[in-house]
């Protein structure tokens, strides 16, 4: 690990101040916030990152989960994991982000991993974290190992020749499917970033993950009111029965009336380079009725433009599979 | 009468692991210490052309292999693999040089630039031009019989890698003392790495080597330690300072042996009521780069190849092949969870096509008492394949089970399974192992090298001694293992430690006991002082075995085991998950009930994940996910509800009736869970049985 | 007279403890194990540490960490993690580093009474926390429940992942937790145990819940 030097910030503009004096707010940024670690001190060890100073951003106060006036909810970036899983609003109003955060990780890692540092929750791609190897998203234009190496955990959707390594998140599916927002205090004052504008494709550039500069602090993440009526469910498919990423997750929030799908969210996670939001399936759900075929058919739909790469080809179907299960699951077609 | 045998007493290592106070090779500090790093290969095949130092070298020991006092070979079976490179590479993360400094940081800073010349490497072990070791085991005439075999059933099944992941990387500290070397290592064998210290740094030291509490081994720490000790101990010698090596995760995953990947092809000759009647039998072991202990592992898997079934015409036919990948070495069951595999998966094919039920089959055709193994050898008295079978199958309610489930999300499946133990054939005459017991002013205290490794040595042993001397179990001390002090026992491998060891130790005490004439520990020596009892193992004397033609009675005998596993898919997802596990194993007697119940669902846990999980992603011939994250093993939840039984059929040449116990449970979990995917209507043949290879099966 | 095996508790600038010094800044020569004596009776005896007033050395910064309930006053170098810090300048061995990257749960300790994984954490970020370490929750005379638990169910085969296991356990009966073995199962998956040693862990586990005396703050 590389030296650094350690600012404990008292004020959020005091942590503004500091890291907008970086270049970037990107891969290999000098000036990293520091929050619950997991990620950040994790990639510090393996010299994936090296920032110049760390700003310790755990005692702003960031940490409280706030109801809003018009039924939404607001979530402070310090908010840790396990205390947002079962938070009872959490647990009641958006099972689906409760259920999203449960299946992630540990206990232990719950405890200290918050929201924004999930938000900003870096690839589990081996080749990004082991220097020995190319990744145009640590080294820019040093090529790509994994798309001839092990990619049977890498994306499917949304990949670039430059890149694709997938976004290990639960948390950002359910908050994708959620049409969460992010709002972002910087040195030019506040804003507010909708969640399917917030992470960016690789394309060209996977170094860029986020829309963020120099400054910018995650505050909150905000939630709308709850859709009435509507039911929402995490499914989370991998090997092991716990403590693993997702090869394959879907968050979907449904309403039915009448035997047909009403408004329909979906997200997956697992097989995206970014949280991916399946519109096409949305639309194809929206009145029709909830049946077998209807599911199916949208599951398909959704993976229609899977590009699976040398190992992960299963991953096509197995999505398609957590689709149509989640669906099954939140429709009531199948149980628990 | 026994008052500690038979009893789970309280373990000798209870309260110190579970205060933290228990000390392991990281936890171990000395003056002056430095810390050791090795460099090592980027390529799996060719030639070293220059090395750089391109960094500070001001503090820091190098060490290459110009510096080795005596000779460049870890001493083992053949002795072709070097403790450093000096040209030629073989396999990725290969050692070339060592660096030891006092400050870590600096330490993994420094930049060494290797240039090297890349050859072709082989991966393949069916392409292999070089094998490291041919074992053909042949028994009455299989082409005749095969020829006028009323049905003939072929199958090629095939294991993948196993990574060991005891929760403690290898570590190990040499400590330069009275002109020689102390080692204090997490290690299984400390006579194994004491040889080997004497290869690479001669005779003319002084040598120890002390065990550290050990945070696990299951066989990755039989071999390899030997490997690491030489290492620190090079940097020892030439910094004059003592040298701590302790490997990281991905370090330790990379570099360090495996479970053996396999691949096994069975032509079974059988009469139409499923007798069998003739066994062909390839395997093929993947060895890696070099040859450590695969001509052994092989060995072991051919013996355990045509499983616990009688046929009079029997051929198998195995090797351990090159590749240029690290070594594969022991891992708990050393071969034959490869080839018992193979055998139980392929019993339910051949019951498939016989259209019979597969417990009839096994039935009819397993080994009972006076039987004769693929190698000759006839079983005594205590060979339970029968019993284990009927009582498996009558505690699980099998046969209704198999029939109520067919159809449904559930399968049902189960593997009957053997396990020699100890050494095979003469190898325990020819190890001949010793064991010491002194008499202290309380009572006595046991002087082996078997190691403690969480499988409860300490406290097995001392179970033994204080009955076969008749003082209380708390009055029994057992030592550090070191080998300046204790009695070589051998190796603590191979489900030995109790059956072979404890035996011996049984004896001492027995003798003991003679000595003190009726007096107590305490009253003897008070009156005559200290004493020490050494005795060594006697092989018993109707074994017999032809090396040559690996016939004969390849092992004093053997434990028995039938494992049921149910397991639940989601036919929806493809998860598999293993819903419960009945584990029916006989192994003479457990000394400590609760510590053989331990290592019966410890071993079952790593079977399941090998069945299910464990899957060493190989590129460029090295592995590609060397972490926690990208190879899983079984979490707490992964392990299903566990019902394990311990049937008693005492073997007379061991410690009150003990077998081996510690490999066996690692033999029957990934057949029976196949099985149990078998009989979900998935053909499938190989594992680790992740989801694409369960797609790739229901969509044939 | 000092106890050598004890870091600075008092308000005294103070210097850095041995292991701390020799790992962080390359100082030798200072007592420790006695290398001819067996390393049973090292062992027994602990690892004297010196009393070496050390120096401010570069790259190091003071911190005060409250850890067992003593506050202890050193320097260390910034980078280093909670689990090293513990280990190597606190001189608490007893947790353990099995992967040092959040992926097996050795390193479990507490801090302000939630279990996290020491690996992953900058000893600065707990200026001013609650550390509890395996050591601070009860010794072979004075077992907790818990340690008692583990004892008595056989919850541990090799010792390595135990004290993390341990330390999980005795956080988890203050979290939100069903009361069916699964509930624990899923709660404690983030604590690898390679010895297979799961169903006595959960045994313990769920007899301490069941006796209920753990409730207390």
């Amino acid at each position: 690990m590389e030296r650094f030097q350690y600012t404990r910030a008292r004020t959020i503009p005091e942590a503004i101040g500091i890291g907008a004096q970086a270049t970037t707010a990107q891969q290999g940024a000098p000036v990293r916030f520091l929050a619950g670690g997991t990620t950040l001190v994790d990639l510090m060890k393996l010299n994936v990152e090296h920032p110049t100073r760390l700003v310790d951003i755990n005692h702003l106060a960031l940490n409280a989960i706030e109801h809003m006036p018009d039924g939404g909810l607001r979530i402070g970036a310090l908010v840790r994991n396990a205390a947002l899983a079962h938070d009872a609003t959490v647990m009641k109003d958006y099972r689906v982000l409760s259920e999203a955060l449960l299946s992630g990780a540990s206990a232990q890692l719950r405890n200290v991993a918050t929201t924004g540092g999930n938000l900003l929750q870096r690839t589990r791609c081996m080749y990004f974290r082991n220097t020995a190897m190319a990744c145009n998203k640590r080294e820019p234009g040093s090529g790509c190992s994994a798309i001839a190496g092990d990619n049977r955990s890498l994306a499917i959707l949304g990949t670039s020749p430059q890149c694709i390594a997938t976004n290990p998140s639960d948390m950002n599916v359910a908050l994708a499917a959620l049409d969460a927002t992010v709002q972002v205090q910087g040195s030019k004052g506040e804003r507010t970033i909708p969640f399917r504008d917030f992470h960016l494709l690789p394309g060209d550039t996977p170094h860029r993950e986020t829309v963020l500069e120099p400054g910018d602090l995650v505050t909150h993440v905000t939630l709308a009111a709850p859709r009435a009526g509507a039911t929402s469910r995490y499914l989370k498919l991998r090997d092991r029965a716990s403590y693993e990423f997702a090869l394959a997750s879907a968050a979907v929030i449904v309403e039915v009336s009448g035997g047909r799908f009403g408004n329909v969210s979906i997200a997956m996670g697992g097989i995206g380079t970014k949280p991916w939001r399946m519109t096409a399936a949305e639309q194809a759900l929206a009145g029709a009725p909830v049946d077998e075929a209807t599911i199916v058919r949208a599951a398909k739909l959704a993976l229609a433009d899977a590009k699976p790469q040398s190992e992960n080809g299963f991953k096509v179907e197995l999505a398609q599979r957590c689709l149509a299960h989640a669906l099954r699951l939140a429709t009531g077609m199948a149980a628990s | 009468m026994t008052t500690a045998v038979g009893q789970s007493v309280s373990r000798k290592d209870g309260i110190g692991k579970a205060t933290g106070a228990t000390k392991y090779a990281d936890d171990l500090h000395f003056p002056g210490m430095l810390f050791g790093r090795t460099i090592r290969s980027t390529i799996p095949c060719g030639r070293v052309k220059s090395i750089r130092m391109d960094f500070d070298t001001s503090g820091f020991t190098i060490v290459d292999y110009r510096d080795i006092p005596h000779r460049n070979v870890v001493a083992l079976i053949d002795e072709d693999q070097p403790y450093l490179v000096e040209t030629e590479v073989r396999h990725m993360a290969e050692a070339i040089v060592l660096l030891a400094h006092e400050d870590r940081e600096k330490l993994l800073g420094a930049n060494v630039v290797i240039e090297y010349e890349e050859a072709e490497p082989v991966f393949d072990p069916e392409r292999s031009p070089h094998s490291f070791k041919d074992i053909t085991i042949e028994k009455g005439d299989v082409e005749d019989a095969l020829a006028s075999a009323e049905i003939v059933v072929e199958g090629t099944y095939r294991t993948g890698h196993q990574e060991h992941v005891y929760i403690e990387t290898n570590g190990v500290i040499a400590v330069p003392e009275h002109g020689g070397i102390a080692l204090y290592g997490s290690l299984q064998c400390p006579f194994y790495a004491y040889k080997a210290l004497r290869s690479v740094l001669g005779n003319d030291h002084p040598l120890r080597v002390i065990q550290t509490e050990t945070g696990g081994g299951f066989g990755g720490k039989e071999e390899y330690p030997s490997m690491i000790a030489g290492h620190a101990a090079l940097l020892a010698v030439k910094s004059g300072r003592p040298v701590k090596i302790i490997y990281d995760r991905v370090e330790d995953m990379v570099a360090t042996t495996k479970r053996h990947p396999s691949i096994v092809r069975h032509r079974t000759g059988l009469t139409r009521e499923g007798r069998l009647v003739a066994m062909d039998v390839d395997v093929i072991l993947d060895g890696g780069a070099y040859s450590t202990l695969s001509a052994v592992v092989l060995s072991r898997g051919c013996i355990h190849a045509a499983g616990p079934y009688r046929c009079d015409n029997v051929k198998i036919f195995g090797r351990a092949m090159f590749t240029n990948t690290p070594p594969n070495g022991a891992f708990r069951g050393f071969g034959a969870p490869q080839t018992e595999f193979a055998m139980e998966v392929h019993m339910e094919r051949i019951a498939e096509q016989l259209g019979m039920d597969s417990l009839t089959l096994r039935e009819m055709n397993a080994l009972r008492p006076g039987d004769m193994t693929a190698t000759s050898q006839v079983l005594k008295q205590d060979a339970s394949a029968l019993e284990c079978l009927q009582e498996a199958v009558r505690r699980t309610d099998y046969r209704r089970k198999r029939e109520e489930l067919k159809g449904t999300n559930r399968g049902i499946g189960l593997a009957l399974f053997y396990h020699g133990a100890g050494f095979t054939g003469a190898g325990e005459q020819r190890l001949a192992s010793k064991a010491r017991l002194d008499l202290t002013a309380t009572g006595a205290r046991i002087m082996v090298a078997s190691t403690e490794i969480g499988q409860g040595t300490r406290t097995m042993h001392a179970q033994i001694v204080s009955d076969a001397l008749g003082v209380p179990y708390e009055t029994i001390e057992v030592a550090q293992p070191d080998t300046s002090v204790v009695a070589d026992s051998g190796p603590t491998v191979a489900s030995r430690t109790c059956m072979v060891v404890g035996k011996i130790l049984e004896r001492c005490a027995l003798e003991m006991k003679e000595r003190l004439e009726g007096m107590t520990p305490a009253q003897y020596h008070a009156k005559h002082g200290a004493f020490s009892i050494v005795k060594e193992h006697i092989q018993p004397e109707w074994m017999r075995w032809d090396d040559d033609n690996y016939q004969g009675d390849a092992y004093a005998t053997y434990a028995w085991g039938c494992d049921v596993a149910e397991v639940e898919i989601d036919r929806d997802t493809y998860e598999v998950r293993p819903v419960k596990v009945t584990a029916v194993q006989e192994f003479g007697r457990p000394i400590h009930p609760a510590l053989a119940m331990g290592q019966i669902e410890g071993g079952t846990v790593q079977g399941l994940g090998y069945a299910l999980l464990e899957h060493v992603v190989m590129k460029n011939g090295a592995m590609a996910n060397p972490t926690l994250t990208n190879y899983t093993i079984p979490t707490t939840l992964d392990t299903p509800e566990l019902d394990i039984v311990m049937l008693e059929n005492h073997y007379d040449g061991g410690p009150f009736g003990a077998k081996g116990l510690g490999e066996l449970p690692m033999d029957g979990p990934a057949p029976a869970v196949v099985n149990a995917i078998r009989h979900l209507g998935l053909d499938l043949r190989d594992i680790p049985a992740i989801p694409e290879t369960l797609i790739a099966c229901a969509s044939l | 007279m000092h106890d050598p095996d004890a870091p600075d508790h008092d308000d005294a600038p103070s210097g850095l403890t041995r292991r701390n010094f020799l790992t962080r800044a390359g100082a030798a020569g200072i007592a420790g194990v006695a290398a001819s004596i067996p390393l049973a009776a090292a062992l027994a005896e602990g690892v004297p540490e010196a009393t070496d007033a050390a120096p401010d050395i570069p790259g190091t910064v003071p911190i005060a960490l409250r850890v067992n309930g003593a506050t202890l006053r050193m320097r260390i170098d910034p980078r280093a993690t909670l689990l090293d810090t513990l280990r190597e300048s606190v001189h608490l061995t007893g947790t353990k580093k099995g992967c040092d990257h959040g992926q097996c749960g050795a390193c479990t300790v507490h801090v302000n009474g939630e279990r996290v994984n020491s690996c992953l954490r900058l000893a600065l970020m707990h200026e001013g926390d609650d550390i509890t370490t395996i050591e601070g929750i009860g010794s072979p005379d004075a077992l907790h429940p818990m340690q008692a638990a583990f004892v008595a169910h056989d919850g541990y085969q090799c010792g390595y992942c135990t004290s993390g296991q341990i330390m999980s356990a005795v956080a988890l009966m203050k979290e939100p937790c069903g009361p069916r073995d699964s509930d624990v199962k899923e709660l404690m998956s983030g604590n690898i145990c390679r010895c297979g040693a799961y169903p006595n862990i959960v045994a313990a586990i769920q007899d301490v819940r069941g006796n209920s005396p753990m409730r207390q703050g």
